[in-house]
């Protein structure tokens, strides 16, 4: 470093942020400060939030022309004080598939960031996206098209298809079931321009996880957990598995791997391991443990599931079941999950309510109007057990008003149901 | 107020081609990896089918980041890397190294120039995952990137050493909309009572909007002094702070009142028992920057107690699950109070309907 | 706050440009902010604003992109009633430009 923090701000308050091991976010702010008036601002202004407990940005919407989405408009209520944060905005970037990088490509990110905006990046935000902070109104357009001349993208926001993200999967895991990074890249691609140009009730989110270890954190930070998976059996190694029990013993494999089963499916006989494939539900622990000696089978595709969000409104939820298997290996597979997406978003958009995440609609309109409305059949996989409560509507489903749109609503009939007895 | 970009078009460039970016070795193994090994605390050792080894030394980082920084990192992936380097969901930095010799220089320069920890892989405390703050968020009660400087500084040594039952992941959010995700500990923001309605600047608002938002129905249209505004009924607010960000002129947030709440036993992976979510241990702990010391404290009672008597391969939810809730409250300290108590949807489904009782 | 001065009268905006009064709206004003914003005004341009302002006026809402792309298909034809269509129109966007242009309030946030 040599140079010495010499800005005419003082932050006694974010100095004490510089000390202790770990790594410092101020430390990083300060260095930027001595070359970007900008930062010693925006050091300044997040002194005073230190002191006072108060926030002090304006959030807004700004675009980049011909996009509808993607920077994150701040304004300071403090521009009085600290003029050089008055405009100071995040563009979100789409980030490589898995975070990879290299070198090359980091440093062209951080030209941008230099020359224009605060040369501040945040790798990675919440969402997966490359955060780049501190473009003015002006320097904003001069950012996003230094960054699309060298071909980066700018990422979603709002009611728009948000950036996706994945985990490393099969470019350094053999625990991944299908090619994550591909296939989000895909799905990025085929629909960019809902990433861009926005006609969704509200955000939708993707996350790719290769197994259900779920290390891209799908099942409750994504609509759409898209998990990789397997229907046959597990790849059993007899001899690493005695090698395993002769380096641990058999009291920790009944402790960690047999009574550790969700399912109770893996039996240890004669210091075998026996596997009822059959009632596996692929939950992974087994082969974490005996990560050597297990593997995931070898007829791999996907589960895909729906629904997860975080607290906003209605609480936390988790993604639900909608796809127990899905091949994901051709180009026809491919193609069924672009198309299963695109049925999805047609329902969710044509009925969802504004601000409402698909999940939220679903729990509105019910799980079993939301499968006849894309068109999946119900699978007893899709839920923990069928309904408990006896207060069941036979009559057809009434598809929710648009706002303005006169009620049409059917009289109740007494439709055939299979299976039941009608008079 | 002009646009200088206006002769831009749009691109949809799309994502960008991952395949360029991969480590060689990466490239020549893909799907074809075998298995891997922990060497040690932050390296991975991971095994191709063809024989071929790749190392992955995990570095901790601030996940802001000055230019410089990143280009120093830079000079280290093309030293030691061969140009290549990614980051994980948890904003650490991973390093690969083809050779068990590399390993240690490779550390060395990560320590000594980067100043960044290596750890952060199996038993540990990875890193903290967090909002935007007073950095630069519109609705932020406090500054998560803050509070999680100060508790990694205090559970460092967690971070480098792989010394709990399982790993942990901690996560931090700055107002109730918790974009900080369900973890194994959060440290949240919660807001103490319902909106202030600046009546005055109202117009901002797209009201019927603001109104449909409220996941309670507690806001109601209202004519204040003559103009449009809305009312709360303030026995219905549960203090969400939905309407705040529909509509900026109902402020949630209150310096005086806000506090901080630790959550638990959030979990996303589907092993064993399924994802759970977490629940609240603590609350009421003071936002108090800049270190914030009540959330580090109350944290190492629960990791002391989780520590002591966690299972092997149990996360924190599995392993109160396990020795349940009123030893986890006495070995805590914490005090259960009514308000732990669900009053929201479904609050019903979270009581004993057992007779199973720990006496 | 400040303010722009058309047709002799002094009207107050936002820092984004934005009008202050919604009331303050007329075909006048709404031809000035198109013109700070660079859009020359179409027949077409009319129909998105024109919606825009009927749905504000009745639901005190801007509708959601999807009822005025199928609106603004309705009225200019089927290849017309898609997004693309509205940022060739608007390519700051129909929530921010063309709302802007039709003096509705400011889009908010980000969550």
């Amino acid at each position: 470093m040599g140079k010495k923090w010499k800005i005419k701000t003082s932050t006694p308050k974010l100095d004490e942020l510089e000390k202790g091991p770990w790594p410092s976010f101020i430390k990083e702010l300060k260095t930027l400060a001595e070359r970007k008036p900008a930062v010693e601002h925006l050091l300044g202004q997040m002194e005073q939030s230190y002191e006072t407990n108060t926030n002090y940005w304006t959030g807004t919407v700004l675009n980049l022309d011909g996009y509808g989405g993607g920077v994150i408009a701040r304004y300071s209520d403090l521009a009085k004080k600290f003029p050089e944060v008055a405009q100071f905005h995040t563009i979100r970037v789409i980030e490589p598939s898995a975070f990879v990088y290299s070198t090359k490509a980091l440093r062209e990110l951080c030209d941008v960031s230099e020359n224009h905006s605060a040369g501040i990046l945040q790798l990675h935000g919440m969402t997966g996206d490359i955060l780049m902070l501190g473009s003015t109104n002006e320097s904003m357009h001069t950012a996003g098209e230094a960054l699309m001349e060298k071909g980066w993208d700018i990422g979603g926001s709002g009611g728009a298809l948000r950036t996706l993200a994945c985990c490393i999967g099969p470019a350094r895991c053999e625990m991944a079931c299908y090619d994550t990074l591909e296939v989000t890249k895909r799905i990025t691609d085929t629909y960019i321009s809902q990433l861009h140009r926005p006609d969704l009730p509200y955000k939708f989110k993707f996350k790719l996880s290769g197994c259900a270890n779920d290390c891209a954190n799908s099942m409750q930070r994504s609509d759409m957990p898209i998990i990789g998976t397997w229907r046959d059996n597990i790849q059993v190694d007899h001899a690493e598995v005695a090698a395993f029990i002769a380096e641990h013993g058999v009291d920790f494999v009944v402790d960690n791997v047999i009574t550790r089963c969700p399912t109770k499916c893996i039996t240890l006989k004669n210091k075998k391991i026996e596997i009822d494939d059959k009632n596996c539900v692929h939950c992974m622990h087994c082969i974490n443990v005996m990560h050597k000696a297990l593997a995931p089978g070898k007829d791999k595709g996907v589960t895909i599931l729906l629904g997860g969000k975080r607290t906003l409104k209605i609480g936390d939820t988790m993604g639900s079941v909608l796809v127990p298997f899905m091949k994901m290996e051709t180009e026809e597979d491919n193609e069924k999950l672009i198309d299963l997406i695109a049925r999805i978003w047609e329902f969710w958009g044509e009925n969802g309510m504004e601000h409402e995440r698909v999940g939220e609609f679903i729990e509105r309109v019910g799980l079993g109007t939301f499968l006849e409305g894309v068109g999946i059949e119900p699978d007893p996989q899709m839920v923990k057990h069928p309904r408990t409560n006896s207060y069941i509507k036979f009559e057809e489903y009434t598809k929710p008003l648009m706002a303005g749109e006169a009620s049409k609503s059917p009289l109740v009939t007494n439709k055939e149901v299979e299976g039941k007895e009608t008079a | 107020m002009a646009t200088p970009g206006k002769k831009m078009a749009p691109r949809d460039n799309g994502a960008p081609d991952y395949k360029k970016y991969l480590h060689p070795l990466m490239v020549k193994n893909y799907g074809k990896w075998k298995y891997y090994e922990k060497v040690k605390p932050g390296v991975l050792k991971h095994v191709a089918h063809s024989g071929d080894v790749l190392y992955t030394v995990r570095a901790g980082s601030p996940r802001t980041l000055s230019v410089d920084t990143i280009r120093k990192v830079c000079d280290l992936a093309d030293k030691h890397c061969q140009g290549f380097l990614r980051f994980t969901t948890r904003c650490n930095i991973e390093f690969q190294v083809t050779s068990a010799e590399a390993v240690e220089p490779l550390i060395k320069d990560i320590n000594e120039i980067l100043g960044f920890p290596v750890g952060g892989t199996g038993n540990s405390i990875s890193n903290i995952i967090h909002t935007q703050g007073w950095m630069h968020c519109n609705l932020p009660g406090t500054d998560a990137a803050g509070s999680v400087k100060a508790l990694m500084d205090t559970l460092y040594e967690d971070f480098i050493n792989e010394r709990l039952p399982q790993r942990v992941r901690i996560s931090a959010s700055c107002c109730q909309i918790n974009c900080g995700g369900q973890s194994d500990i959060a440290i949240n923001l919660q807001h103490h009572h319902p909106p202030k309605i600046n009546h005055a600047n109202m117009q901002i608002c797209e009201l019927p909007k603001t109104v449909a938002i409220c996941p309670v129905a507690a806001i109601r249209p209202a004519t204040v002094d003559g103009k449009d505004s809305l009312m709360v009924v303030d026995e219905k607010c549960m203090y969400c702070g939905a309407c705040h960000g529909q509509c900026p002129s109902m402020e949630i947030r209150d310096p005086q009142t806000d506090s901080l709440a630790i959550w638990v036993g959030g979990k996303t992976a589907s092993t064993r028992g399924g994802p759970s979510f977490m629940k609240l241990a603590t609350f009421g702990l003071p936002n108090n920057p800049p270190r914030w010391p009540e959330v580090g404290d109350a944290v190492k009672k629960i990791l002391d107690a989780y520590k002591e008597s966690a299972k092997p391969y149990e996360r924190i939810g599995e392993w109160i699950d396990r020795i349940g809730w009123k030893r986890f409250f006495e070995m805590t300290g914490f005090k259960f109070t009514k308000y732990h108590i669900d009053t929201y949807r479904y609050a019903r489904t979270t009581y004993n309907m057992s007779t199973q009782v720990r006496l | 706050m400040a303010t722009i001065q058309i047709a002799g009268k002094n009207i107050e905006v936002d820092e984004d440009g934005y009008l202050v009064n919604l009331e303050d709206w007329s075909e006048e004003v709404a031809n000035s902010l198109a013109a700070s914003e660079q859009v020359e005004m179409s027949p077409n341009h009319w129909e998105v604003v024109n919606f825009l302002r009927e749905y504000y006026q009745e639901y005190k809402i801007a509708p959601m992109i999807r009822i005025l792309t199928k609106e603004i298909g309705k009225k200019l034809g089927k290849d017309k009633g898609n997004t693309k269509y509205l940022y060739e129109l608007y390519p700051g966007g129909p929530a921010k430009q063309a709302c802007k242009i039709a003096g509705l309030p400011k889009p908010t946030g980000c969550v």
